[in-house]
């Protein structure tokens, strides 16, 4: 795999306009490369902005999802190239495995590595995988995740979805909170976490994507379920997260946690019973 | 006493002592947006320190210590006792502080007050509580207020352009408090439906708690209880929430509010009569040793035993959040060598109706007294009759950091009319706390 290392961070508007006005050539392939991004310092006020967003408390250790904010424009350089084989815009997440062995802390140097990994038929389209490292100075990888992408319609090699068993949390019949998702927080992440992706954002291209109008973003849902567990788990382990079905936004949706043995497991459900988002967290 | 303390020691009181309770007095309490609508807590609150200072005499007089608070407040108000004291009649030289624990706000700060005269730190001091839903403050929306914010930080006109630029038309509208909990989005009442659901609490059962409140206290104003115990306020001699007529009947034609969310085929059994409705008022109490109250001729109503708090985990534990008293009352049972039938009075602050009612089916539960309270044997039941005697807050209303300081007064009155006896106190709050207290005659 050749490694094309990066001299700072892409600028993710710019992708999105290129992957929408841009013809793809759309390779049946992944592109055989990773892309580095050496040098990373997280910004403390860039942080409190995302506190504010997902539910963290400013000030605390460093939500276990921010670094997908390092990760994500390095995800989008690479899969708005004319190679790559699924189009970006209108892109779902599927689901998202974060390992973090410890929190990283503002300002040290980071490293963030990204490629892209098992292109895979989807019953209903293309899925592939983003895999992200980020390592220290002294380069151990303190932060991982797995970020499974799909595409509605999407042609793909005949090849079996990945294999890994779905989290599959153990919780109570009663909801702990009840959330009202507000309308505008598709537009609220996207200012902090650069993702503009059309889905989350405007109605309309919500509809034009298949969307039952805007969605909230997945990793906001999985930062927000994880800041009400705040408190909760140790500075190591792994949370596993599908995302079921989206969340609109607005809408309100039903929190259910459980201690479970070395960690906790969630949910988020409508009030009709429909599985949005399972999530289990382990500690390391 | 070791041999070589000196005389002034030797003179101080056996300590710890036990507070008394020398007398009260609140204004009456009225329904959100009504007779107290232009009123402030500061307002209120100072009526209601003016009224007990007329009542005893405190005019100019150095208290030990005003402990009150307000669990809906102005940012403006951050000293409200010590403004209210300063607009009062008692001495400016009065110290101070604020506390607030919810509905458990007032009687937390007669605990605070009594444990301080119990050591000897003080010899008298208010505790008290205001609230007003009326006269609320209203924040502006989060986004306007961090853009304003980011402005009156920027230091050039540049930057505070730059900042006002973040400013959009949809943050003009303010964020009105919600009687919610953060971590879980509920409504307290939607949070007791959950509570009265799972414990099978029954409409019938709700209602019967709401009619013998309003019927206590309708029976109470009649022969004059609480005559000493308040002072008329903005033209209001009762509390306004007050209706003499309740029966049955009526209560049950109510339709019901609060379903619980997770029972979708449970029927919802929470009204507007058995929930208690907002309402803004004052409440105030005076606490001293016995050789104050002596000095000044002033009664002892009762005195202070005991307390304790608790809280539980509502938020991610399955403990319903206004349950944290059916943890308070058996530890301070425990520490006291008490059982909940050694009781005269009961005391129960009336949230809901439900609320009261699941704390008692707890506490009849073998299961849940051996798994959540550690208990061998349940806790069981105590004679109803004794129960809430002149009404509570679904009768009175419930200003809420003002509900303590107008129960503790309440039994306090009841064990002295009685002439001795025990009674006990147990006020939920916000945030799945509780607090309990024992008082005696």
């Amino acid at each position: 795999m050749t490694v094309e290392t990066l001299d700072g961070p892409p600028t993710l508007g710019v992708l999105y306009g290129r992957a929408l006005l841009t013809a793809r050539s759309g390779g049946s392939t992944l592109p055989d490369r990773r892309l580095d991004l050496p040098g990373v310092r997280i910004d403390a006020s860039l942080v409190a902005d995302y506190d504010h967003v997902c539910g963290f408390s400013v000030g605390g250790v460093v939500p276990p999802t921010y670094p997908h904010m390092l990760a994500f424009p390095l995800q989008m350089r690479l899969m708005t190239d004319r190679e790559f084989p699924l189009p970006a815009p209108g892109m779902v997440h599927l689901r998202n495995v974060i390992t973090q062995q410890r929190p990283p802390e503002v300002g040290e140097p980071l490293r963030v590595a990204v490629h892209a990994d098992h292109l895979a038929a989807h019953p209903k389209g293309a899925q592939v995988d983003l895999v992200t490292a980020v390592t220290d100075a002294d380069d151990v990888e303190i932060w991982g995740s797995r970020s499974t992408y799909f595409v509605r319609g999407a042609p793909a090699p005949d090849d079996e979805p990945s294999a890994a068993p779905e989290p599959d949390p153990q919780v109570g019949r009663l909801p702990h909170a009840v959330w009202r998702i507000p309308g505008d927080i598709g537009r609220r992440y996207a200012a902090v976490s650069g993702d503009v992706n059309p889905i989350h954002v405007n109605g309309l291209a919500a509809k034009a994507f298949g969307m039952p109008g805007t969605i909230a973003h997945g990793m906001w849902t999985k930062a927000r379920v994880l800041a009400a567990l705040a408190g909760r788990h140790g500075p190591a382990f792994t949370v596993d997260v599908v995302f079921k079905a989206p969340v609109r936004a607005p809408s309100k949706v039903y929190l259910h946690t459980a201690e479970a043995d070395g960690g906790w497991d969630a949910k988020l459900v409508s009030p009709k019973g429909k599985d949005h988002l399972l999530l289990t967290l382990r500690d390391a | 006493m070791p041999p070589t303390s000196s005389s002034a020691a030797s003179s101080r009181p056996t300590l710890p002592r036990r507070a008394a309770i020398v007398g009260a007095n609140r204004i009456p309490f009225a329904r959100s947006n009504g007779a107290y609508a232009r009123a402030s807590n500061q307002d209120m609150l100072t009526s209601a320190l003016d009224g007990l200072v007329a009542r005893f005499g405190l005019a100019g007089e150095r208290l030990g210590e005003v402990a009150a608070g307000a669990v809906l407040k102005h940012s403006r108000d951050f000293n409200l006792t010590r403004e209210s004291v300063l607009g009062s009649r008692l001495s400016a030289a009065t110290p101070t502080y604020d506390v607030q624990q919810a509905c458990g706000t007032s009687l937390q700060t007669a605990v605070l007050v009594a444990n301080k005269i119990a050591l000897g730190q003080i010899e008298s001091g208010i505790a008290a509580g205001v609230d007003t839903t009326s006269d609320a403050p209203i924040e502006v929306n989060d986004e306007l207020r961090r853009v304003l914010l980011a402005a009156n930080r920027a230091k050039s006109t540049a930057g505070v352009l730059k900042a006002l630029a973040g400013l959009r038309p949809g943050q003009i509208v303010p964020e009105i408090p919600a009687n919610r909990e953060p971590r879980t989005g509920m409504a307290m009442g939607e949070h007791a439906a959950q509570t009265a659901a799972a414990w099978g609490i029954s409409r019938t059962a709700q209602d019967e708690i709401t009619v013998a409140s309003h019927q206590n206290l309708a029976a109470a104003y009649e022969r004059g209880f609480f005559d000493d115990l308040m002072t008329p306020y903005l033209g209001l001699t009762r509390d306004n929430n007050l209706r003499a007529d309740s029966t049955l009947e009526g209560l049950a034609k109510l339709k019901p509010v609060f379903k619980p969310a997770g029972y979708p085929d449970t029927e919802a059994t929470m009204t507007a009569a058995n929930s208690t409705p907002l309402t803004d008022g004052a409440a105030t109490v005076l606490l001293a040793s016995d050789e104050w109250a002596a000095e000044r001729n002033l009664p002892v109503l009762a005195h202070v035993v005991d307390a304790e708090t608790a809280a539980v985990d509502y938020v991610h534990g399955d403990e319903g959040l206004l349950m944290a008293p059916a943890y308070a009352v058996p530890r301070m049972l425990e520490r006291n060598g008490l059982t909940l039938q050694d009781f005269d009075f009961y005391e129960f602050h009336e949230a809901f109706a439900s609320t009261i009612l699941a704390t008692f089916a707890a506490w009849e539960d073998p299961i849940f007294c051996k798994e959540r309270l550690g208990l061998d044997e349940p806790l069981g039941s105590f004679d109803r009759a004794k129960l809430n005697v002149v009404g509570s807050s679904l009768a009175t209303g419930h200003p809420f950091a003002a509900t303590g300081a107008r129960i503790v007064p309440t039994l306090a009155k009841l064990l002295h009319e009685k002439g001795s006896g025990r009674g006990l106190i147990s006020i939920c709050a916000a945030g799945g706390q509780g607090v309990v207290a024992i008082l005696e005659a």
